[in-house]
């Protein structure tokens, strides 16, 4: 998944960068409000990290800007303020959630897990699909308690699909969220079928996976 | 500025020392000359047959003249029977030498033929010139004694002055045009300067950088707006496409229909994103403050790209031997190694091979990537880093991967050669500049 943080504090912005990449976010960095809003209004993320006192302005605007639209990111209000009207403006506003700095990386990335699954309408933390546990924490997909072995990538595509479950997603959309914003033009995108027919195999020594669909030319979609 | 001066005075003084001589020898020439002919003329207007007679007879010789010089022999006159020539000029003057009572002299000499009672005579008065010729030198000596002064004198004044006069010059073009590379960083207070010329000149200087700050100003406006105006419509127009592709009951045909206006945006955002982002690169937008490990970037790139490598069959080696860092924008120098090995891949063959090697030559640093794919002629090569250019129009991708590759390293002072060989494969070298450390 996609992740803009918004925040100027370089040092602070590297070290939640590196933080979520390793977790198996895609991640990208900008440092204050207008290159946000350019962001926001070009690409479709997953979730915002929004630091709300910026070098241009109001981490708040950002946040209207984006509630204006249809899309349906998750946004976390960073703040140093910490101070009641700022949290619960925030939430007014339309966050997801809020953080207080200093806060703990492992901290932020269970809200994120949080705040997207609930966006997808899902209510535990583990993912059930089809009797397949989606364990978003580690990494981990299971089989009525027999653990099934995937790369990040298929775990990725995998979850994905799972989360936005009976939607056509298409092989870019696939790209734009597991892979990043590539900037390559008509990058081919043969690598990830090739992703999605290991996963298939995978799945399916396990049990009939008629409701994952392969939607000919476009892309795939995980029936429920 | 100093020097020129002193230099051009050198010259004047040269050219005049050289023309001294011919001058001096003109005015002094002239002088006795005057003289000579004063004392012809009163030897001639006192002159009669007797005291012709009396000049030549008393001499007494054969030869028939008389002549009469003063005791230090500085002047001399010789008065001689010659025969008559006809159309002889009257009046020569001439140096000659001369010997009087045995010591011989330089003289300045007339000579003058007149007849007398039909008789031809000839009249010579010499004036001594070896005083001449010592007051001369003295006169050169003298001069040039006085001109080297005068020249030491006024080039001490002149570099001087002009130092104390060019000083906010400098000053204007150390502070107002050296330093700066970015308007926004350009220091707008006046420099102190003594004359009117410079603080117009700086004022001017001012005004000029606003202009070109303004301008500098408008594009990133510009840039931005064009971003935001084309980029937003974009997006929506995807999130339509995608939502109506959720709708059941449309039928394959326009599935396929959609698909492909879906690729299309995505083709055009990415597009209107390259461009902006050579546009930002050439505007100095990105900053240069990051540490950059090549080694990490390029393994963390192999195992982003594993999949693709793979899905080819292509080997990938990696046999860099330094860890080579490297002050610059992460994200850039990342895309830059990412189009290249993407390239690398794309236009390879399939079972094909990636080898990337490191190493110094001449004190820098560089690293080359070569593929073992389809190859360029020399031709296509000049071509590659020009906006939208492809080898084969039925490649991938609308060809600003290397233009931004190229704009990248222009923008790190990085040099890409390109070697290629048809049908045996391509290399690039990324030739990283003297300042970079180890």
């Amino acid at each position: 998944m996609n992740i803009l943080i918004v925040e100027d504090n370089k040092e602070l912005a590297a070290e939640v960068f590196d933080f979520l990449s390793n977790t198996g976010y895609v991640c990208k960095i900008v440092h204050n409000c207008s290159d946000a809003l350019e962001d926001v209004n070009s690409n479709d993320y997953d979730a915002m990290l929004l630091d709300l006192g910026l070098p241009d302005g109001d981490g708040f605007e950002v946040l209207k800007a984006v509630r204006k639209t249809k899309s349906k990111m998750a946004v976390i209000v960073i703040t140093a303020r910490g101070e009641l009207d700022d949290r619960i403006n925030g939430l007014h506003l339309g966050a997801d959630d809020y953080l207080t700095k200093p806060f703990a990386l492992t901290e932020l990335s269970a809200r994120l897990f949080a705040v997207i699954r609930r966006m997808h309408g899902f209510t535990l933390n583990d993912l059930l699909v089809h009797g397949f546990s989606l364990q978003l924490q580690d990494y981990k997909v299971s089989y009525s308690d027999i653990p099934i072995n995937l790369t990040k990538k298929e775990f990725d595509i995998f979850q994905y699909l799972v989360l936005n479950k009976n939607r056509v997603i298409t092989r870019l959309q696939l790209t734009e969220h597991i892979w990043g914003d590539i900037l390559e033009v008509n990058s081919d995108s043969n690598f990830i079928d090739v992703h999605v027919r290991n996963l298939r195999k995978k799945l399916d020594k396990h049990t009939d996976i008629g409701w994952f669909e392969t939607v000919r030319n476009v892309g795939y979609r995980i029936n429920e | 500025m100093a020097i020129f001066n002193a230099l051009t005075r050198l010259l004047v003084i040269l050219v005049l020392w050289l023309m001294l001589p011919i001058l001096v020898e003109n005015v002094v020439y002239s002088h006795i000359n005057n003289g000579l002919l004063e004392k012809k003329k009163k030897f001639i207007d006192h002159l009669n047959q007797e005291e012709i007679n009396d000049f030549i007879e008393n001499s007494g010789d054969s030869t028939e003249t008389y002549s009469q010089f003063s005791t230090l022999h500085s002047e001399f006159l010789v008065l001689s029977k010659v025969p008559v020539k006809p159309r002889q000029k009257e009046t020569t003057f001439s140096n000659d030498y001369r010997v009087i009572e045995g010591e011989e002299n330089e003289y300045r000499i007339l000579q003058y033929h007149f007849t007398y009672e039909k008789e031809g005579y000839q009249l010579e008065i010499g004036s001594d010139l070896s005083e001449v010729n010592d007051l001369t030198f003295i006169i050169r000596l003298f001069i040039i004694i006085v001109l080297v002064i005068i020249l030491l004198v006024t080039f001490l004044a002149d570099t001087v002055y002009i130092e104390y006069l060019l000083k906010p010059f400098y000053n204007i073009i150390d502070t107002k045009i050296r330093r700066v590379n970015e308007p926004e960083t350009f220091d707008h207070t006046p420099i102190k300067a003594k004359s009117s010329d410079f603080m117009e000149l700086d004022l001017v200087l001012n005004q000029m950088m606003d202009r070109i700050g303004e301008l500098f100003k408008k594009e990133k406006q510009f840039i931005s707006n064009v971003s935001h105006e084309l980029l937003t419509p974009i997006a929506l127009l995807k999130n339509k496409l995608e939502n109506l592709l959720q709708n059941d009951s449309l039928d394959d045909n326009a599935v396929d229909k959609i698909a492909s206006s879906l690729k299309t945006l995505d083709m055009l955002k990415k597009i209107i994103n390259n461009l902006l982002l050579i546009s930002r690169i050439e505007n100095n937008q990105y900053t240069t403050e990051e540490e950059i490990h090549f080694y990490e970037i390029i393994t963390d790139m192999q195992e982003d790209l594993q999949d693709r490598i793979e899905d080819k069959q292509i080997e990938f080696l990696n046999i860099m031997k330094h860890d080579f860092s490297f002050k610059g924008n992460k994200t850039l120098i990342h895309i830059l190694i990412y189009n290249l090995i993407t390239n690398a891949i794309k236009y390879n063959t399939p079972k094909g091979k990636i080898t990337i090697t490191d190493g110094f030559s001449d004190k820098h640093y560089f690293i080359s990537i070569a593929d073992s794919g389809i190859g360029m002629d020399p031709s296509q090569i000049g071509k590659i880093f020009s906006r939208f250019t492809r080898i084969n129009s039925d490649q991938d991708g609308q060809g600003l991967g290397l233009t931004i590759a190229d704009s990248i390293a222009n923008f790190h002072h990085i040099e890409i050669k390109v070697t290629s060989v048809i049908s045996e494969g391509t290399t690039f070298t990324l030739l990283f500049p003297e300042t970079a450390k180890n």
